[in-house]
């Protein structure tokens, strides 16, 4: 799309949102919608500003879920891609490994919270646990997936020129598996950021979960929803962040990138041929 | 086919122009007058003026490269899609939308995964309104002309290929249509398959006594099959030249051995080359 | 990003002896968890208040299943929750996802709005839905409902804008009305993608139903679960868990039943089980 019809376009957008917040107040203020239920869009605007600006509270315990949900996606995926990995490359691995994923892909992780929580007491550990624990699953099945599912015309040829296991691994099965482990990263790490809030909800101090939970309880809820909305946007970020590098590592997909990195590949073999 | 009353091109180094609307007394079953197609605000002209008439049980193949409109014009045809000029009209009526005269075949089968090939046979049936035991009864017996008698309670994902093509041929037929229209159809088999269903084809078509009008962009396929081969030309597209293919039928393959065949081929590759 | 798919781990091999020295050598594998973490726990190596004793969890069993029998009202309850959310929350879902399908400009315009709540953890409503609706069991079905909602939706929504070009216009060119063309094609179609977001909501609405439950509750097993971890009775919440595995798998297992009756032209034996079926109605001149 052109700049000139992305502004257009995005115009269009505001403008639908615009009238829905106004039609949301109006809705409120004559009554027509609860604000217990529902809070207006005017006191979510106040709890914005509070949080983000007049007491700027929020930043800290963005901070902290931030912490929380990435490391528990680090530990989580990390976990994830290291036994699919390993069942990808040996089948008795795979046999073995199987049953116990399965085991935990049917327990509902967020069941676990409790006892999470005794394990790992009331600190940061149990959140970023339970955001392992949860964001386990979509990573290692995704990478298992993507490991195993070679197209076999290119693994023939890969074995034709005499490729050790070693070099089909690091050359055809990893490159070829990199779109669906990222398609697992992005589920993930939602996952984790729910299982660092779902941890805070139970037992937690710090930490947008824990506003949130705080403010409800308080029944302020214009500050409960400006919680949530940041909690979207903390999933925003994270999504985000992993198709940045989605985009940098698995560049074939998108021609603007691909372009790009031609290029450079370019530049590169011109040095070494001087 | 007797060319009766139509102004062949006689010198190979004329310009290309299309063929001119001669009086005939039999009525065209399809007739194009300038028939042009514009996309994007008119910014894209994929194709101007066409002209042509084809009657009852013509055998029309189009053939060109990407881009010379050939699959736009059979979709104005059809009525799928409007024309931005000109006029055009079927069995003497405006088209204006898809019509039961009127029935088209795409180069992907299109059957409905969920559906045994007889219940895709009778599909169109059920879309125009009860399904009868004479209904049925057609529907079998068409898969039986594609040579499908035995498979009838076959599903999609069990047949080949060029076997779900002949259901969706025998789709085709079901409607009725005296009129049929095939998108490249067997484009996407084999070489010998291909080959096999295009003789089944004209063979079912004479049968069914039907007119055709047939897409490709393989220049042998397109004289073989053919009465008349409409060549098409891109940027922008165009109706470039009638070519009038005269062997008699039933046609055998041996046919694209002899000189005469290959004649026509070099013909209409003078046309299509005489862009660059 | 979509709600995608959580595929099946790859199935192992068929066949005779190997299967079952695979299943003795799995029997073997856990037998031997088991009596080392049993060993350990009595050793005193492994802590009991984190690691419970396979036989405090059997007697565990035991006693929640049929001398204090507490656990079938619970879970009773949890899963009546879980079944009335799923439920509202999927028919709502796919019903919207009809609605908005039907329109491109609709779609457009819900875009950004669908990628923010793709974005945000839905289960993170649950505070506020409880402080509006209570401690009673209609906030924890609002709460399963909002879960629900969101995969069945966005995939009704891929499955039906997604249906082939060539399909559409093969029905277009047979003059289907716009209601033949939606059952006949656009829905059949779509049904793959429709089951696929009904089995993530079901894993949603487990979890989701136990989150509310941790969070203000009286009955159901997420609040056992809280109980008994909260009086470090760890082997009940451990019967607790491993019951909700069980649920859990016969869910997963009865959806992917479903989904294979209902999507059957995907699956060979149902397929050909199908056709043959087809072909005797059609000789008894059935409706087709």
């Amino acid at each position: 799309m052109t700049s000139k019809a992305f502004f257009v376009e995005l115009g269009k957008h505001l403008a639908v949102f615009a009238a829905l917040i106004l039609l949301w107040e109006g809705a409120s203020i004559l009554g027509f919608i609860d604000t217990i239920l529902v809070p207006q869009p005017s006191e979510i605007w106040k709890g914005i500003v509070d949080l983000y600006f007049t007491r700027g509270i929020i930043y800290w315990h963005f901070g902290i879920t931030l912490y929380e949900a990435a490391a528990g996606f680090a530990i989580g995926a990390g976990l994830g891609i290291l036994l699919a990995t390993g069942s990808a490359l040996n089948d008795n691995f795979a046999r073995y490994v199987a049953p116990y994923a399965t085991l935990l892909n049917v327990t509902p992780g967020l069941a676990l919270t409790p006892i999470v929580i005794a394990w790992f007491g009331f600190g940061y550990g149990s959140k970023i646990a339970l955001g392992a624990i949860t964001c386990f699953f979509p990573v290692f099945v995704n990478t298992l997936i993507g490991l195993t599912r070679m197209d076999p015309d290119t693994s023939e040829m890969f074995r034709a020129m005499g490729a050790s296991r070693r070099q089909l691994f690091w050359k055809l099965q990893l490159p070829a598996a990199l779109p669906m482990i990222f398609a697992g990263f992005k589920i993930s790490v939602t996952t984790a950021l729910v299982g660092a809030i779902v941890a805070e909800f139970s037992q937690g101090t710090a930490g947008i979960g824990v506003l949130m939970q705080r403010f409800a309880f308080q029944l302020n809820g214009g500050a409960a929803i400006a919680s949530l909305l940041s909690m979207s946007l903390l999933g925003l970020i994270l999504f985000f962040i992993i198709e940045i590098i989605d985009d940098r590592i698995v560049f074939w997909r998108r021609d603007a990138r691909m372009t790009a990195v031609s290029r450079q590949k370019r530049a590169a073999w011109a040095r070494m041929r001087t | 086919m007797a060319t009766d009353g139509f102004a062949v091109p006689q010198e190979k180094d004329m310009p290309p122009k299309t063929a001119q609307i001669p009086a005939t007394d039999s009525p065209a079953v399809i007739a194009a007058r300038r028939v042009r197609k514009t996309f994007g605000d008119g910014r894209v002209l994929a194709l101007e003026d066409a002209s042509f008439d084809i009657r009852p049980g013509e055998f029309i193949t189009m053939v060109g490269p990407s881009g010379c409109g050939k699959s736009t014009l059979l979709r104005i045809v059809a009525g799928l899609i409007d024309h931005s000029g000109g006029d055009m009209t079927v069995h003497g009526s405006a088209v204006t939308g898809p019509r039961n005269d009127v029935a088209m075949m795409f180069q992907k089968p299109t059957l409905l995964a969920w559906r045994t090939a007889v219940e895709n046979v009778l599909l169109p049936t059920e879309l125009a309104g009860a399904v009868t035991k004479a209904d049925r009864e057609k529907a079998l017996s068409l898969l039986e002309l594609v040579g499908l008698k035995d498979f009838a309670f076959s599903f999609p994902s069990q047949l080949s290929g060029g076997m779900q093509q002949r259901v969706a041929l025998a789709r085709l037929l079901q409607t009725g249509a005296d009129i049929l229209l095939l998108d490249e159809p067997f484009g996407a088999l084999d070489e010998f398959t291909r080959e096999h269903l295009n003789v089944e084809l004209m063979r079912i078509v004479a049968e069914v006594n039907a007119t055709a009008m047939f897409v490709t962009h393989n220049i042998g396929e397109a004289i073989f099959l053919a009465d008349r081969v409409f060549v098409m030309t891109p940027r922008p597209g165009r109706l470039a030249r009638i070519i009038d293919v005269p062997f008699a039928r039933p046609r055998k393959p041996e046919l694209q051995l002899t000189p005469e065949f290959n004649a026509l081929v070099a013909e209409a590759r003078a046309v299509l080359g005489g862009l660059e | 990003m979509s709600a995608s798919d959580q595929i099946d781990l790859p199935k192992g091999m068929a066949g005779g002896a190997s299967t079952r020295r695979i299943l003795f050598n799995h029997l073997a594998i856990l037998v031997c968890w088991v009596g080392l973490w049993e060993i350990g726990s009595r050793a005193g190596v492994i802590d009991p208040l984190f690691f419970p004793r396979p036989s405090d969890i059997l007697v565990g069993f035991w006693r929640l299943y049929i001398t204090q029998g507490n656990i079938w009202f619970h879970l009773g309850l949890t899963m009546a929750e879980v079944v009335a959310g799923f439920v509202a929350g999927s028919a709502l879902g796919i019903g919207l996802a009809f609605v908005v399908g039907l329109s491109d400009t609709v779609r457009r315009f819900l875009k950004p709005y669908v990628v923010v709540i793709e974005a945000t953890p839905r289960i993170a409503i649950g505070p506020i839905v409880i402080a509006a609706f209570g401690f009673g069991w209609t906030s924890k079905i609002v709460i399963v409902m909002l879960v629900c909602f969101f995969a069945p939706f966005v995939n009704t929504l891929n499955g039906i804008i997604n249906v082939d070009r060539d399909q559409l216009d093969m029905f277009r060119s047979m003059r289907a009305t716009r209601v033949q063309t939606f059952r006949k094609l656009i829905l059949p179609e779509a049904t793959p993608e429709i089951m696929a977001g009904l089995r993530l909501a079901m894993a949603s609405a487990l979890g989701g139903a136990l989150v509310a439950e941790f969070i203000a509750s009286n009955n159901g097993v997420g609040k056992l679960i809280s109980t008994y971890t909260g009086n470090l009775n760890m082997a009940s919440a451990f019967v607790c868990v491993l019951t909700l595995s069980a649920v859990g798998f016969f869910i997963l297992r009865g959806m992917e039943w479903i989904d294979r009756w209902l999507v059957f032209w995907t699956d060979r034996k149902r397929t050909e089980a199908v056709g043959r079926k087809r072909a005797q109605r059609w000789q008894k001149g059935g409706k087709l």
